[in-house]
This record gives structure tokens, sequence and C-alpha cells, in this order.
């Protein structure tokens, strides 16, 4: 009986994990404070966290400016925990990061 | 002069590994039903072994998918539905993993009292999955057939074509 309880427990805990994924929001173009919620070095991608618990997936382009006290910064340099200021356009429902300054650094 | 680009690109190998496991695991859940109906081992077998396949298959499908995602979001007008068709192939994924390992633990034969209460959560699962499959393929359809999500557009005078 305890491993016919098994799959049960994998089946909720998949679909507990799968119910946990991040709902992103689509924002009109504008500049936007927040915290980076997960950084995705393969796809040049971060998810920030606006102060109202809205999460914005970010996919950087060829012309995104990444900065950090003014000067311009290698991806690599951001990490979960980051405050950053987006400047972000909206095309269609894309939204394209412009800019992206990091006010401060998670330790 | 424009050239065509390889035909065995990244994007490509998502649209090559969905259409398999699409198939097996909406045809598991009828023979499984089936089976489950007219009492028929042949028919439970069969759906047990499309299964397994179309289980491993749909995470091959996620896996290839992951791959085509970072190349062909940035093109995309509305990544939400992207977003969306990713959701649901996890769901996929979840629910017929849970009903492989349910089939699984049906074969063990000091399980006979409880087998056919977890052939019916078996099929429940299974029923569900198949329920989210067509939507996680519709909103794939959406992809290409609106958005051309890993489509190549030739050039207007098609002249990639012409040697």
């Amino acid at each position: 009986m305890k491993r016919a309880l098994l799959p049960l427990v994998v089946l909720v805990a998949l679909i507990a994990m799968n119910s946990c994924g991040e709902k992103t929001a689509v924002v009109e173009s504008g500049i936007y404070q927040g915290t980076i919620y997960k950084v995705e070095p393969e796809k040049t991608e971060i998810y920030v966290e606006l102060s109202d618990g809205r999460i914005l997936e970010l996919y950087f382009t060829d012309q995104t400016l990444l900065t950090k006290n003014d000067e311009t910064v290698e991806f690599s340099v951001l990490a979960k925990g980051d405050t950053v200021e987006v400047q972000i356009e909206k095309i269609g429902k894309r939204l394209d990061p412009i800019s992206v300054a990091i006010k401060g650094q998670h330790d | 002069m424009t050239e065509l680009p390889n035909f065995w690109r990244t994007e490509i190998w998502h649209p090559l590994a969905v259409h398999l496991p699409l198939v097996l695991l909406i045809f598991s859940t009828l023979f499984s039903l089936l089976g489950l109906i007219i009492k028929s081992n042949m028919w439970s077998t069969v759906g047990r072994v499309f299964l397994f396949i179309g289980t491993a298959g749909a995470w091959v499908s996620i896996y290839t998918g992951k791959l085509a995602d970072a190349i062909v979001v940035r093109g995309l007008c509305d990544p939400t539905v992207l977003e969306a068709h990713e959701h649901a192939a996890y769901w996929v994924g979840s629910l017929f993993t849970g009903a492989s390992l349910l089939a699984l633990l049906g074969l063990n034969g000091k399980l006979l009292k409880i087998r056919s209460v977890l052939s019916v959560v078996m099929i429940i699962c299974m029923l569900i999955g198949s329920a989210v499959l067509v939507r996680t393929g519709h909103l794939g359809a959406q992809l290409v057939y609106q958005q051309a999500a890993g489509v190549y557009t030739p050039s207007a005078d098609c002249n990639e074509f012409s040697e």
C-alpha cells in the first residue's frame, strides 16, 4: 500500500511544481524599477519582479544597454536579488528592454 | 542574393519531436479507456506501451521546445502565447508521467487488490492530460500560423530558390 502512495505523491509534487511557475505580466512602454527574480544566462533573459508583485520577462536584444554606475557591464554581472531600473519598449505584447541599469547588487 | 537557411536548425527539432508523442498519448488514453471498459488486456497493454513511449517523447518535446524558445521568442509579437504553451506542456508531461507510474505500479502482482483503483486514477490523469495536450497543440499551432514562430519567410522574388 505504501508503494501505491508513491506515484500519487510524485503526481501531486509535479502538479505543485507546475503551479509554482512564474506568471509574467505585459506592461506599457516606460521605465520600471524592480528586483531580479531569476536570470537565465543561456537565453540572456531576466525576470524582474516589480514592487506590486508583477513579474516582467525580458529577453535582451542586441540593442539592450546594461549599465552599473553609468558604465557598461557584461550580462554575467546580473544576479538574482539585484535591484534594477529597466526602460522597456512594448512591441505587440513583447517587452524589449532598451536599457537595464543595476541600482544595487545582492550579496 | 538571399541565402536559404539550413533546414536542420535548432528550432526545427521541436516540431519534428512533438507529433509522435502527441498521437501516442491520445491513442494511449483511448486504448486504456477501451481496455478498462471492455476489460480487455490486449487494449490495456497496447495503451500502456503507447503511454510509456509517448511520455518519454513528451519530455523530449519539452526539451527541444526549450531549445527553440530562446531562438524564436525574440521575433514573436505575443510571447505570452509561448509562455502558456510551455506551461501547458509541463502539465502534459507531469500528468502522463503520473499515469505512467500508476501503470507501472499496476503491473506489480502484490497490488492486485487496488489494481482497479490505480487504473481509474491513471485513466483520469490521462483524460485530463489529453485535454491539456489538445490545448498545448492548439497554442503551438497559434505560434506557428499566427506568429510564424521558427518559420523562414522567403524573399519576395524567391531568388534563394533559383539554384
